[in-house]
């Protein structure tokens, strides 16, 4: 019960963090002309400086619940998968897993790079690491969606 | 080197450090410690699955790389400015997205059936 519920939280802090992190990718990499007139202009027309702080708490803290309930999965979870003969799911969670941690490994930098006033010489620096945060928060949301899917929720 | 010079060497070559140690920690099993989650114990350094079930040494090769990415973050802001001054920003995601491609490599085989 404890486990469905920190799974549920972990799931919803990843959707937050998701937002966060979509948002000032595509304010960063597919500027919007300003005042934008739809809603998908309006998406990318966001401060992008404003989320570095949401996204480093969010991604720390989504982290933080995966890992605490990694345990559950590797008992309850991953032996399924392999009964069923799923390597590329669990392939897929292998991967999950290493790149939180490159992810993990990026964010120092990540925050320093969009401290403010934003430094012009780190713009670069600054939108890649904002892209690879993006894709690997991208990558864990849907393969953690998926493998929930597969396993059955509460199962 | 000022507080504010320190600063982004810090970061970038913890970035840089840090993906590379994981990655190699993954490859080689380089866990600072084990986990072994149906006895609910750790155990320091690599040690095998038991009879209760399955090691986790994810959480230990998270502290390897952790520890040798501050180690050498702190290093590198030692050094003096012109060497110090060579670290180039670009090295925090070039690193570790060249580090997506080789876990992508290492872990072909989960694909490739």
């Amino acid at each position: 019960m404890t486990t469905t519920i920190l799974l549920i939280i972990h799931g919803l802090l990843a959707v937050a963090l998701l937002g966060a992190i979509t948002h000032q990718a595509l304010s960063v990499w597919w500027k919007a002309r300003k005042p934008a007139d739809s809603f998908v202009g309006r998406v990318r027309s966001v401060p992008s400086t404003s989320y570095a702080g949401a996204v480093v708490l969010l991604y720390l803290l989504t982290t933080l619940l995966g890992g605490i309930i990694y345990p559950d999965y590797r008992l309850n979870v991953r032996v399924v998968l392999e009964q069923l003969e799923m390597p590329a799911a669990n392939g897929s969670f292998e991967l999950k897993e290493h790149f939180a941690v490159l992810g993990l490994a990026m964010l120092p930098a990540y925050y320093y790079f969009w401290r403010t006033p934003l430094a012009e010489n780190y713009a670069r620096a600054r939108a890649a690491l904002t892209l690879i945060i993006a894709f690997i928060v991208w990558w864990n949301f849907l393969v953690g969606h998926i493998l929930n899917n597969i396993r059955g929720f509460g199962s | 080197m000022k507080p504010s010079e320190r600063l982004p060497v810090f970061v970038t070559v913890f970035s840089v450090v840090c993906s590379v140690v994981y990655i190699v920690s993954v490859y080689k099993n380089y866990a600072l410690f084990t986990y072994h989650p149906a006895i609910g114990q750790f155990g320091a350094g690599v040690e095998k699955a038991g009879p209760d079930g399955p090691a986790m040494y994810w959480y230990g090769w998270i502290a390897t790389s952790a520890i040798a990415g501050a180690l050498a973050g702190l290093f590198a802001c030692a050094l003096p400015r012109g060497l110090a001054q060579r670290v180039s920003p670009g090295w925090s995601w070039a690193i570790p997205l060249a580090g997506i491609a080789v876990l992508l490599y290492i872990l072909r085989n989960y694909f490739l059936h």
